[in-house]
């Protein structure tokens, strides 16, 4: 492969932070001259800067996968800064890999991480400064087969024209697989197309090529959006599920950065999954069944990394850490064999009750800046519509213990939009963070009082495909700001410090979540109109969005705000996560009924349907503490 | 700071090839993850965050890299100069590798403020085009601040032109204030009106810090020594 290093060095004088671009870090694995130069090239690209994809687990996860096998080895990839993009397009300089400093575009296959529904212009962007064809049937023998996965693949419909295929599901083994097809295919030199073909018959494999819009008849007929044209495709493409997660080691080697990044630290993966129910939320579903790793493991790999990583902080990562069966086992062995060492142990987020604060003093030392609880809805009425099963006894026994424990701030977070919502709920919002905020008054040590703060900060819900909400339309950018004025007028107390994330960029999110094939152009014409780093509140650009849907014929704000029927066939219908429809649907009626549904690694199986499907059944380590 | 019960030790590490890119602070934090992966028995500080007892060289700029640059490191245990290097051996990324290393007093100077005359050597891609001729000053600006320098103040072994005219040495001191000259700002007025090319580009970019444009005629500048006066 063409080692692009000269080029680049000549021009990282010119840039914004060159450390990001020079890799050569600790941890990174570099081809060597006993290597067969005919392996199989896979380059694993997350389309966000360095700082935000350095960290990203699914790009460790998936370059190792493959670097474990012969015959193929992975690189990475990441979109550079606007800077250097612009510089690069100027000097003709293609994207590059890290590892080789090689052209993106000689790879073999290159995949691409949808991590939020922010990311499909970038994803754009990607392609052509690598200078790979942006739409699939562009493509020809000598292109890559470009690949995407990651949490936004659920709904790939509006990215279904960039991808040759797209893997539904976990990807340490299906990468492993396309790779290997891609290699066997190239040696027995079958066309692109024969080779689309055998990615289209591994398991959790979708084939955009392979499928055509039906017509509203057909769709009714069939209940799907789209119909096969291929022998090789199927009507229904079922996630894949790594059923070695829990046996496997916690340890997962990665790269250590130069540069300051977010979240650098060692990441330990401790379990997969929530079974919690949260209806609005998209990974709840997808990432069933909840599976464990042991406490042994987890102590064991988190030692190990830090000691091959010289990270001084690790964290225990998963949708819910502290619902981890041996969580308190893990922290406390994780505290007493780390002591001395100046390192410190984090849990991403903690239970909203008092067993949530008690974990995060376990691992928060001397140290003990801010806390944060997702509370999501103002009013008991609204957190059972969406089944975030908190009290209101669960919220203030966390707060209390927590400021009692020495914490002087603590920030909650809400959304607004959710479906039934009314102003009742949001003034209920303003009503409870002064609540909590009287409590830490009274629970505070006399002394911090003047140190205490509480911080509220609202997100406009953006309703996912694959969840019990799918069914529902967002609230209009105009409405969220009003929702948002009321919550922010009926909060008087000034010690509370009220903020949002700007509701501007939430309709993009809304239609790349619940589009369908129609959204192709949308994106494209955006990022022509000048869209990239949509996630960046500096970059967001709303105006290049909103001409591109008058430029495509697409009205964006219907296509965000559209409510769906129940008997209506969605246009990610053919893609499942395992949980049944007949579930979603259900519980969608449960959320106007304003009943809950329990977590089922606590109160037994509630009846998703993927457990019974596939034959499996959530591995927890010991019985779980509610 | 001086506290008899520990060992200082005093370590020497190459800053160069890539990692001359670096930032002071990046440079800070990978030599801490250094010493933590040759499992050093390092000191830690009392406190709310308690950090590794570190302390670091004087600082050099992104792209000016360094072969005799150093750090100091509390330990709580003896540990032989010998024991030490093995150890660093398969914990520093080779770019950023340690040297050499020895014990220091507990009341010898930091060594940010050791060593205060550096030498530099300068490599071009391509011999010079004239004489070279000092500048009598150099503006550095920063934050939207300008400062004018008088190259006299600092500069203490006036540049050096080899045979081939593509390697330059010069030597800068830190003034008593702490208050230094960068050697990039230093080079770029340096090299300025030898390839008209380069000077358009650095006018029309108006770059003010670091290499910039002049990074073109550069193949590596470096700071090859740090002494005491
Ligand atoms: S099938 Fe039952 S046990 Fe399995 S994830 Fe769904 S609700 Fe939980």
């Amino acid at each position: 492969m063409r080692d692009l290093w000269p080029q680049v060095k000549a021009l990282l004088p010119l840039v914004e932070h060159p450390v990001r671009y020079i890799d050569h870090e600790f941890g990174t694995v570099h081809r060597s001259a006993d290597d067969d130069p005919n392996d199989t090239s896979y380059c694993m690209i997350y389309p966000d800067t360095y700082e935000l994809g350095q960290a990203n687990q699914a790009v460790r996860i998936l370059v190792n996968a493959v670097n474990a096998h012969p015959h193929m080895f992975a690189e990475r990839a990441y979109l550079p800064a606007a800077d250097f993009i612009d510089l690069m397009r100027a000097h003709d300089l293609p994207l590059f890999s890290m590892e080789s400093c090689a052209p993106v575009a000689d790879f073999d296959i290159v995949g691409i991480t949808l991590p939020h529904e922010l990311a499909a212009t970038n994803v754009l962007e990607t392609l052509d400064l690598a200078g790979i064809p942006l739409h699939s049937h562009d493509r020809t023998e000598d292109d890559p087969f470009v690949v995407a996965g990651g949490p936004c693949t659920y709904n790939p419909e509006p990215y279904a024209q960039f991808f040759d295929a797209i893997c539904i599901g976990e990807g340490e083994e299906q990468t492993v697989e396309i790779v290997d097809a891609v290699r066997a295919g190239r040696a027995a030199h079958k066309s692109r197309k024969e080779i689309l073909e055998d990615l289209a018959d591994i398991s959790g494999m979708y084939v955009p090529s392979f499928y055509e819009l039906s017509d509203n008849e057909t769709a009714k007929k069939t209940g799907y959006a789209v119909h096969p044209i291929n022998p090789h495709a199927k009507q229904v493409i079922e996630k894949r599920i790594w059923e070695g997660f829990a046996d496997s080691s916690a340890w997962e080697p990665c790269v250590v950065p130069y540069a300051e990044l977010v979240h650098d630290r060692l990441n330990i993966e401790i379990l997969r999954g929530c079974a919690r129910g949260c209806r609005f939320c998209q990974a709840g579903m997808t990432y069933r069944p909840v599976r464990e790793r042991s406490a042994d493991n987890i102590v064991k790999s988190a030692l190990e990394g830090l000691k091959k990583t010289g990270y001084d902080e690790v964290s225990l990562t998963s949708l819910s850490s502290t619902d981890h069966s041996q969580i308190r086992e893990i922290l406390t062995r994780l505290n007493k064999a780390l002591e001395g060492t100046g390192t410190r142990v984090s849990i991403p987020s903690q239970r909203l009750d008092a067993f949530g604060v008690g974990m995060a003093e376990l691992v928060a030392g001397k140290k003990r800046g801010g806390l944060t609880f997702a509370i999501e809805a103002g009013t008991q009425r609204l957190r059972d519509v969406i089944n975030k099963n908190v009290t209101e006894e669960n919220i203030f026994s966390a707060v209390d213990q927590a400021f009692h424990a020495g914490w002087h701030h603590c920030k909650l977070y809400f959304m607004v939009g959710l479906p039934t919502e009314t102003d009742d709920d949001l003034r209920g919002i303003a009503d409870i963070t002064q609540r909590v905020y009287e409590a830490a008054k009274k629970a505070i040590d006399p002394r911090q009082k003047n140190r205490l703060k509480v911080g509220i900060s609202l997100a406009v819900f953006v309703p996912k495909s694959q969840t019990p909400f799918q069914w529902d339309g967002q609230i209009s950018p105009e409405e969220a700001q009003r929702r948002i004025n009321i919550v922010r007028d009926a909060i008087t107390n000034r010690g509370i410090d009220v903020s949002w994330h700007d509701p501007r960029s939430s309709f993009v999110e809304a239609i790349m979540s619940r589009g369908g094939r129609e959204c192709g152009p949308l994106i494209e014409q955006a990022w022509k109109n000048g869209a990239r780093f949509d996630a960046w509140r500096e970059f967001f650009d709303e105006d290049a969005w909103r001409h591109a849907g008058d430029e495509v014929g697409i009205d964006v704000d219907s296509i965000a705000q559209r409510n769906f029927d129940f008997d209506e066939v969605l246009p990610w219908q053919h893609i499942t996560s395992g949980v049944h429809t007949s579930f979603l649907r259900l519980e969608r009626k449960r959320a106007e009924q304003e009943k809950v549904t329990p977590d089922c690694t606590f109160a037994g199986c509630t009846g998703c349907g993927l457990c019974t499907d596939r034959g499996i059944d959530f591995e927890t380590q010991e019985v779980r503490h509610g | 700071m001086a506290d008899p019960s520990l060992f200082r030790l005093r370590v020497w590490f190459k800053k160069q090839g890539r990692c001359a890119m670096l930032a002071h602070l990046e440079v800070a934090r990978t030599i801490e993850r250094e010493i933590r992966r040759a499992h050093l028995p390092f000191a830690i500080s009392n406190g709310f965050s308690p950090h590794m007892r570190i302390s670091l060289g004087s600082a050099l700029p992104v792209g000016v890299g360094g072969t005799k640059e150093c750090f100091d490191v509390f330990l709580t245990q003896y540990v032989s100069p010998q024991r030490v290097m093995e150890q660093f051996a398969s914990a520093c990324a080779p770019d950023l590798a340690v040297t050499s290393c020895k014990y220091v007093g507990p009341h010898d100077p930091a060594p940010s403020a050791a060593y205060p005359i550096s030498k530099y050597e300068l490599v071009l891609t391509r011999p010079l085009a004239h004489e070279l001729s000092v500048p009598e000053t150099v503006t550095v600006v920063r934050k939207k601040k300008t400062r004018i320098l008088q190259v006299s103040d600092f500069l203490v072994d006036p540049p050096q032109v080899s045979a081939d005219k593509t390697t330059i040495t010069f030597s800068t001191k830190a003034q008593s204030t702490g208050a230094t000259m960068r050697p990039d700002v230093f080079v770029c007025a340096l090299l300025s009106g030898q390839w008209p090319e380069i000077d358009a580009a650095c006018q029309s970019e108006g770059h003010t810090l670091g290499l910039g444009h002049m990074a073109a005629a550069v193949d590596t500048l470096t700071r090859i020594d740090q002494r005491m006066i």
